[in-house]
């Protein structure tokens, strides 16, 4: 099968969806002939025009606001915001509108809305480029988030999204563009609340979001070549949440780590740990672990940044760990 | 009252006589319903402002889209809404517009073309936009009415949304209702300069208005919508108007931020609905006996509409996971 | 119809609203608009204005009263005549009449209330100070209490049968002769409020369940807890195994998956370890290195394959059912002549129990032998391993413990010996 990157995978899902219906335009901050900063859009604006890749000032709050009217009202935006960190700027147009609307009206109205944004640190961007906010929207009752970890899965999550017809809000992670991954050329979707098992394994099951499959894909190896078997799940969409998938893995190996990059507190991991524990507990031989982002904000020095985010090396030492039944924190 | 246009029958003005009472009359019974503590919840009464909302509205087509306030129980009779479902909505009913999920601050009539009211302040700037792109992206003619108070020139998202609209020429009409107070406090003392002169800076045309004059609300309305669909919008108009009641049901003692003798001035002398009256009996267009027949009817409407609120029941508790995704019945459905 | 004159709710937080003043009189005639009564709300006073004509009636507040808000307060009818209809006001706690306070006496030594067991006079009656006026049972005794005033009955506070804290008014007496009287129940179960709000009304929630008991966890030992993880637990009670077993042979904790293995294959009921003198430990001392490397070279052989066959060719019977437990698993095996090994399920009894902990940061153990002679394997060092055998006397003689333990140790210090 070919290979092709993220951007590119991004960068056909959105052209597919466009050519299939109307409806569907780009807004947001040097879309058109930029492309973007990250060159993930380059090309559509020369295919679909002005009019449907629309450059805006830089003003997220009332682009993405002018977004949630233009969904409620027959069309579907594709909201590009340049960098995550930009989300507190558009907080009450995502969380007090685009995400309360079919509830308050009573299921009359809808808002057919995706937002594309990213994730990610050690781009040496500094505390206010690099952070993983996929947690504040998750927490959000009425906004669906995806959180691709390939081009395969940046493809088929984005075609879903577009046709959705809730807000949905999309984590790419910046550092990924370039990584290429096989997508096959014809046609397809990735539903929702769908977890991939990327890897089989009876020993202990690292669940992980994004960027995060990488690296526990690369513990896995190590692991595996130490005589340990890990299973690594991807929950692809973490609302809504594989919940089932999850589970029955906690049940098979009664041993989990849940790695992601957002801060580790108050987080995504914390958020399926607990879910583990409510619904697997009879089942685990060990505690369930998080590993997140340090709590810190993401710091600038490279000494300083690479040491905020989980590492492969770091999720094999927890899981020998858990192996070898060392109950961390026991006394 | 201002001249007004023409084409305008005798039937158009006595709608809008009868919507403004209506609206004056639904606030009446919303206001009575409130203090009874047979109402939940917060509410915001539009009595004295009623011309801006009808005048606007009549100008519209029912394809047409408002976005409305906390204040915006006008807005949503003005737009077309029954007072069966608003006074359900109101009470938390099964039968309200919004299945009860939304209340007093959150009407919403998709139906009539009212995108819902928004409870945060200038919270629906973005929204009146957005629904006039979409207008102009799917080629339609809609054109879109954004109501907000002068409290929300405050916001930031007013100056994004309104300069995203001129650099576009989107058709939408931004309508400040200037009622002279931010919640509590006097508008002077919250807005620097000039209101018009902040659309004028993005090269929008801005109109000011007597609010209470619904004729000359309607004419200058009618223009501006004219001109939206063929392109020449936006356009913002500040509407000079007055809210009787305080910011909410409740805010009783306000003596300190504007006076008694004050209120009774505007509704003594320039209440929309007792100009509106007169003018109407002497065109000849209906008599005095005959609007008093006219307001009779509308109050027992309002009547048995809030009788019938009052009986009808809550949605079952099952709904309060219903709503929270299109595409999911119950949201928090144990897998 | 007569239109109701209500408490309005005025304030953002507010559930009464204190009556100061009427400003029309009952059987006025009022008109909408008029300012019928002052309500005074979260510290600021408003004047209230009528919302119909007609005639102010049954005004069933009066100045002073704290009212809920939507409470009827008053009606305007269309005629006056039934102004003159007028209930008397229902009596509220402020308006209760003036005289003097009979409370409820403190008698017993550890009191808190009284329990009315009887009035002896009944409302309106003429009371001299020396008459029993009513009856108080407390502290299982039951006194009859003088009424210590002249007056008359006015009020009653507490009916029969009710508790009084103890110095609270019970009932009032009044100089004169009172024009109404006055029967309450104040007591804490008719306390509940007569008057309801309007808000959306409780769903049928189903009563609280009753809390169910905690999931017996397996048993402790004395007052100790066990360490061990939910699903160790959860096997140990499906298997009937008891995780004090484990505790009793010192078997480290905190318990894990791998540890139940190890319990199943101890005898199911152990009785108390009787005497220390029973069991016997005997210890040897190896260099490890040819064993690292036949290991290394033979390659097809895992360590507990190789182990359980070495033991079991030191062993003295023919065949021999040996357990090798690391800290993360267990395995089991039937050891035939030769040393030829075959991994089975968990046998009813073991042979021979080996701890192979030389991957754990383990520097000594003392783990009993209480279901079969039990072996330890731990690495010292990189050229040490020492190796530990605890057997009781009924399981082995001493002589049979020495031999095995020597040719073991033998075999690991030059496996290839055995090989060949």
């Amino acid at each position: 099968m070919r290979e092709i990157t993220i951007s590119q995978a991004v960068n056909e899902a959105l052209a597919e969806e466009m050519r299939r219906d109307e409806t569907v335009f780009i807004i947001g901050e040097d879309v058109a002939e930029a492309g973007t900063p990250f060159k993930v859009l380059s090309g559509l604006v020369e295919e679909f025009g002005t009019a449907r890749v629309v450059d805006t000032p830089i003003a997220e709050p009332g682009f993405m606001g002018l977004a949630v009217g233009a969904a409620m009202t027959g069309t579907r935006p594709v909201v590009d915001l340049m960098f995550g960190d930009f989300i507190y700027l558009i907080m009450d147009q995502l969380c007090n509108q685009a995400a309360k609307t079919h509830y308050m009206s009573g299921g009359k109205l809808n808002v057919p809305l995706v937002l594309r944004t990213n994730l990610g640190a050690t781009r040496r961007s500094a505390a206010q480029h690099s952070q993983s906010l996929h947690a504040l929207v998750a927490h959000i009752p009425g906004l669906k988030v995806a959180m691709p970890s390939s081009a395969y899965e940046a493809k088929g999550l984005m075609k879903t999204a577009i046709r959705d017809n809730n807000p949905v809000v999309i984590f790419e992670d910046k550092l990924m563009y370039n990584d290429k991954a096989p997508v096959p050329e014809e046609e397809y979707l990735i539903p929702f609340g769908e977890a991939n098992i990327k890897r089989e394994g009876s020993d202990i099951t690292l669940i992980a979001t994004s960027s995060m499959v990488q690296v526990c894909e690369e513990a896995a190896e190590i692991l595996a070549a130490e005589g340990i078997s890990a299973e690594v799940i991807d929950p692809r969409t973490i609302v809504p949440l594989d919940e089932k998938t999850l589970i029955a893995s906690a049940k098979k190996t009664s041993r989990v780590i849940v790695v992601d990059e957002g801060h580790q507190s108050y987080g995504v991991t914390g958020e399926i740990a607990g879910r583990i524990n409510e619904k697997a507990f009879y089942h685990l031989d060990a505690p369930v672990l998080r590993m997140g982002a340090m709590d810190v904000p993401v710091p600038f020095s490279p000494a300083l940044e690479d040491i905020t985010v989980p590492t492969p090396q770091a999720v094999v030492e927890n899981a020998r760990k858990l192996m070898l039944g060392e109950m961390i924190h026991a006394a | 009252m201002s001249p007004s246009k023409p084409h305008h029958n005798a039937q158009d003005y006595l709608r809008m006589y009868r919507q403004m009472v209506r609206i004056r009359t639904f606030e009446d019974n919303a206001n009575q319903l409130y203090l009874s503590a047979k109402m939940p919840g917060l509410t915001h009464m539009y009595s004295g402002e009623e011309a801006v909302a009808v005048g606007i509205c009549e100008a519209l087509r029912k394809t047409d889209k408002i976005t409305s306030t906390h204040r915006g129980h006008g807005h949503c009779v003005a737009k077309g809404a029954e007072f069966k479902e608003m006074f359900c909505e109101l009470l938390g009913k099964e039968e309200g517009y919004c299945r009860g999920k939304g209340g007093s601050m959150h009407i919403a009539d998709q139906s009539n073309g009212n995108l819902g009211a928004n409870a945060i302040v200038g919270g629906s700037m973005g929204i009146a936009t957005g629904s006039a792109f979409s207008a102009k992206l799917l080629g339609k003619d809609d054109v879109t009415v954004c109501f907000f108070g002068d409290g929300a020139t405050a916001q930031g998202l007013m100056y994004e949304t309104m300069n995203m609209a001129a650099l576009w020429n989107l058709p939408v009409i931004y309508a400040c209702e200037n009622n002279g107070y931010s919640e509590y406090t006097k508008t002077e003392e919250i807005a620097a300069g000039s209101i018009t002169a902040r659309a004028e800076a993005f090269g929008m045309e801005a109109f000011q208005v007597d609010g209470q004059d619904v004729l000359a609300v309607n004419a200058l309305t009618e223009q501006l919508v004219e001109r939206c669909r063929k392109g020449e919008g936006p356009f913002f108009i500040e509407l000079m108007t007055y809210r009787y009641h305080g910011h909410h049901v409740g805010d009783i003692n306000r003596e300190y931020y504007r006076s008694k003798e004050e209120e009774q001035d505007w509704k003594e002398n320039r209440d929309p609905i007792i100009r509106f009256r007169s003018w109407l009996v002497s065109e000849g267009i209906i008599s005095e006996a005959e609007i008093d027949a006219m307001n009779a009817e509308i109050k027992d409407d309002a009547a048995a509409a809030v009788d019938y609120a009052l009986n009808a029941k809550y949605p079952d508790v099952s709904e309060v996971d219903m709503h929270v995704f299109t595409d999911v019945t119950h949201a928090l459905a144990q897998g | 119809m007569p239109h109701d004159v209500i408490m309005p709710a005025l304030g953002m937080a507010q559930d009464t609203g204190l009556l100061v003043a009427w400003h029309k009189h009952p059987g006025d005639a009022v008109a909408s608009g008029d300012v019928l009564f002052e309500v005074e709300t979260d510290k600021s006073t408003m004047e209230v204005e009528a919302q119909a004509d007609g005639y102010l009636s049954n005004v069933t507040q009066g100045a002073g009263s704290d009212v809920p808000v939507g409470q009827v307060i008053a009606q305007i009818t269309e005629t006056p005549e039934h102004a003159a209809d007028a209930p008397a006001p229902v009596p509220e706690p402020s308006q209760l009449p003036t005289g003097h306070n009979i409370i409820m006496p403190a008698l017993g030594m550890a009191q808190d209330t009284g329990l009315i067991v009887a009035w002896h006079k009944s409302l309106g009656d003429a009371v001299a100070a020396q008459d029993i006026l009513f009856e108080v049972e407390t502290d299982k005794s039951t006194m009859e209490v003088e009424a210590g005033q002249d007056g008359f009955l006015a009020a009653l506070l507490y009916p029969v049968g009710s508790e009084a804290p103890v110095g609270d008014t019970i009932a009032i007496l009044t100089a004169e002769t009172p024009e109404t009287t006055l029967s309450l129940d104040r007591s804490s179960a008719a306390a509940a409020k007569p008057v309801e709000n309007s808000t959306p009304p409780q769903s049928d929630a189903p009563a609280p369940e009753k809390p169910v008991p905690p999931l017996k966890t397996g048993g402790t030992a004395g007052n100790g807890k066990i360490l061990a993880s939910p699903k160790a637990r959860r096997m140990a009670l499906q298997m009937g195994l008891d995780l004090n077993d484990l505790v009793a042979m010192g078997h480290p904790q905190p318990y894990h998956v791998a540890d139940i293995d190890i319990l199943r294959t101890l005898p199911k009921t152990q009785p108390a370890p009787t005497t220390a003198a029973q069991s016997a430990q005997l210890k040897a001392k190896i260099n490890p290195a040819a064993l690292f490397e036949f290991t290394q070279w033979s390659g097809t052989f895992d360590d507990a394959t190789l182990i359980a066959g070495f033991a079991g060719g030191a062993l003295p019977q023919d065949r021999a059912n040996i357990t090798v437990a690391t800290p993360i698993s267990a395995q089991h095996f039937d050891v035939g002549p030769m040393g030829a090994t075959a991994v089975t399920d968990a046998p009813d009894s073991v042979d021979l129990m080996i701890f192979d902990l030389r991957n754990s940061p383990l520097q000594a153990a003392q783990v009993g032998s209480n279901g079969a002679p039990t072996m330890t394997l731990i690495q010292k060092s990189a050229n040490k391993l020492a190796i530990t055998l605890e057997y009781n006397v009924h399981q082995m003689t001493a002589q049979q413990a020495i031999t095995f333990i020597t040719e073991f140790s033998q075999t690991l210090e030059q496996p290839l010996r055995q090989v060949l």
